[in-house]
């Protein structure tokens, strides 16, 4: 089986700082790392190589900094990994993105041999839009199977999808070539191995493809050929709140006060009342 | 279906070319299951009805699939203006791929300004499809809809990195414009048996064999009121330490017969399911009372709260961001306060 698994660098943040002059993010000193959401796609590619054979390659569509990303999946067991990189990239919204991706895939499937599988993680943590696996599908006309928990092949040209829903688990026969976009909880990722790390070192099996090797229109990928534009953004306007505190002597000092306020305050004490009535406490 | 698009104008090839003014009508995409049109597609009514209005046209409610033409009226009733039906009996097996070119095919036809499609597991898997086919634009998880008054283009409302932006996102020269929502962002428009519509029955020539089958489908038994829709919520988040931590705040909530929820890192730390997360990448509730345990306040956290009305922090760090975003607040440890609370519950609730 040969399969691609995308990657994203995204910054690794929790905090973000917003520049009070221009009101943008801040992402410099800001250190980036593989989309958390990607391990699970990347576990999932290495356990179908284990299980049956074949080559898991990465693919990223970034500025050059990403190759640290690649050079972390190869540490974990990936095969090799392939940077599309080009000015003319650049700015692009998801349609874009999944376009220069899908021709990739294309471009892997006709330079290195055929391709099985694509896998995508779930979504990215910096702005999550979920898109880019449908959105690849949809390009390379492949079938689309979102939120897999577990993959088995089960003939030569076929794999059965397990994946899990709001109110339902679900198996799918899904034909070959596809794209599946991984559950964030569903696997955990496998540590980086040394021999690995060496193997990054003697062979450096990444390799960069510009616009000169992938010969896109300009007009399809980067800023052009994304329809949507940031229009503006505004903060998230501050909701008011009453901010009273209180230091309890004790834990029934706490639990007396805060019942005592509550049943004060006109919109909770209703629901409280009303829920205590229903009955609770079963 | 579609006319041969014109290649004159200057624009990628695999897209053809519009014109904006062509286009109009708000689509809603109407997700049916075992139950019928899906709440959360009609919830997308709610925003349709705000964009249709400012956009001076119709509501179109959208139902692909087989045995779906009896829902039409549902439709109609909880707020669109047209139904149109495409029921078909190749169509009786979802699959997000054939469905999508589905769409696809009706939209290239109808030439909607605007389509909402509610961001169900299904509806992530399908609007980017549905999107991509047509060469359009699509925003996800929208908060918030409208429209710029000069120039008519839908402003599609997401919050971006952090939680602390919101983007205003459009697409000026692409249609149609495609905005998803999380369910229950919007709520359910109030269902009005005395309104009527046309409904348009449509026909498909092809539809392309799906290459992927649903093979067997369990359900899972919900027997809880899902988060987004309780009036009392009791959230943890890491300070709880521990699972046991868990067990004490819902034996709270057994008592005064509110939902458990909690925070990414109670999520992460395996204390409790992912559909119980609220937040940003969790769920947005609109909860009458909020009872945060042991979180710090973080932005994307406090995010899915800003439509609680009354919230409430139990944290033992004096400095703990989320008091400055409370309306009450208690330094000291839960494991002191929660025992006591129970009882203070029990002995209200016997005066009552
Ligand atoms: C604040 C903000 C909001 C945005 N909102 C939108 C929007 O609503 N609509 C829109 O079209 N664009 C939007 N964009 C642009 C969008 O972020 C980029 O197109 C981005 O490159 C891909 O989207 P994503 O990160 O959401 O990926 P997702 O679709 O969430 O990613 C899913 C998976 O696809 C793979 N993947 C994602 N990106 C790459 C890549 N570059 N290379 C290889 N694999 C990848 C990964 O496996 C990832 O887990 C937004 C950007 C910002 C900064
Ligand atoms: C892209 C992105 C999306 C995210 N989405 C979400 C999301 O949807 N939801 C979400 O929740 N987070 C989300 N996060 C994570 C978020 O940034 C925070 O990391 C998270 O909310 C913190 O969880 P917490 O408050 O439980 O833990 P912490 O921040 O670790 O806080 C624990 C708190 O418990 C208090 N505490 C400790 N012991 C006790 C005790 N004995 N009694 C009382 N209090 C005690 C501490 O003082 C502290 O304030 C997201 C992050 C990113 C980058």
């Amino acid at each position: 089986m040969r399969i691609v698994v995308g990657m994203k660098w995204v910054p690794g943040t929790t905090s973000v700082r917003i520049d009070p002059k221009t009101g943008t993010l801040i992402r410099e000193g800001v250190p980036s790392i593989v989309n958390p959401h990607d391990m699970p796609a990347v576990e999932l590619a290495l356990q179908l190589k284990d299980a049956y054979g074949g080559e898991v390659i990465a693919l990223t569509m970034s500025p050059p900094p990403a190759i640290r990303g690649l050079e972390y999946l190869i540490g974990m067991g990936v095969d090799r990994a392939i940077l599309v990189s080009d000015r003319v990239y650049a700015g692009a919204d998801t349609l874009a993105t999944s376009y220069v991706l899908a021709k990739a895939i294309e471009k892997i499937d006709k330079e290195i041999g055929k391709v099985d599988l694509a896998i995508f993680g779930q979504e990215t943590i910096d702005s999550s839009t979920a898109h880019i696996g449908a959105q690849t599908a949809s390009w390379l006309d492949w079938p689309y199977i979102y939120y897999a928990h577990s993959v088995k092949l089960i003939d030569n040209n076929k794999v059965l999808v397990e994946r899990v829903l709001e109110n339902a688990i679900e198996d799918w026969e899904v034909e070959m070539p596809a794209v599946i976009g991984t559950h964030m909880k569903a696997l955990k990722p496998r540590p980086v191995r040394l021999i690995n790390k060496i193997r990054y070192k003697v062979e450096k099996p990444i390799v960069t493809w510009t616009n000169n090797e992938m010969k896109l229109d300009p007009r399809c990928t980067g800023l052009k050929g994304s329809p949507t534009i940031v229009a503006k953004t505004v903060d998230v306007p501050e909701v008011p709140r009453k901010k009273i505190v209180y230091k309890p002597k004790d834990g029934e000092d706490a639990a007396k006060w805060l019942i005592k306020t509550l049943l004060e305050d006109e919109k909770a004490s209703k629901a409280i009342i009303k829920a205590l009535k229903e009955g609770g406490g079963k | 279906m579609s006319s041969e698009p014109k290649k004159d104008c200057n624009i990628c090839p695999e897209w053809d070319c519009q014109n904006v003014n062509d286009f109009k009508n708000v689509w809603v995409v109407g997700e049916v299951d075992e139950n019928g049109i899906s709440e959360p597609s009609l919830q997308m009514l709610t925003p349709a009805n705000k964009i249709a209005s400012k956009l001076n046209t119709k509501i179109v409610g959208l139902l692909v699939g087989y045995n779906v033409k009896k829902y039409a009226k549902e439709f109609i009733e909880y707020g669109a203006d047209e139904v149109i039906v495409l029921d078909d009996e190749r169509l009786s097996m979802y699959s997000p791929h054939i469905y999508a070119r589905t769409i696809a095919e009706l939209a290239k036809k109808y030439k909607p300004a605007v389509i909402f499609i509610s961001a169900t597991m299904k509806g992530r898997e399908l609007g980017p499809y549905v999107a991509n086919t047509l060469r359009a634009g699509i925003t996800a998880d929208c908060t918030d809809f409208d429209v710029d008054e000069k120039t008519k283009d839908v402003l599609l409302i997401r919050p971006p990195f952090g939680a602390v932006l919101l983007a205003y996102i459009k697409t000026p020269t692409r249609r149609p414009q495609i905005g998803t929502a999380r369910p229950n962002v919007f709520k359910l428009p109030p269902r009005d048996p005395n309104r009527n519509g046309e409904i348009i029955e449509e026909k498909i020539d092809y539809i392309p064999k799906p290459k992927a089958r649903l093979v067997s489908r369990k359900l899972l038994p919900i027997n809880e009121v899902p988060i987004e829709k309780a009036d009392l919520i009791v959230s943890g988040g890491k300070g709880l330490g521990n699972v046991e931590g868990f067990k004490l705040l819902e034996e709270l909530a057994s008592k005064m017969n509110a939902a458990v929820a909690g925070s990414r890192k109670a999520v992460d730390m395996g204390w409790i399911p992912h559909e119980k997360q609220v937040g940003q990448t969790g769920k947005s509730v609109k909860p009458i009372l909020y009872l945060a345990v042991g979180i710090s306040g973080a932005a994307q956290h406090m995010f899915g709260i800003r439509e609680a009305e009354v919230v409430v922090a139990i944290n033992n760090d004096p400095n703990a961001p989320i008091f400055s975003q409370a309306d009450y607040g208690i330094v000291a440890d839960y494991k002191q306060v929660i025992p006591a609370l129970i009882k203070e519950i029990e002995s209200l609730k016997k005066q009552l």
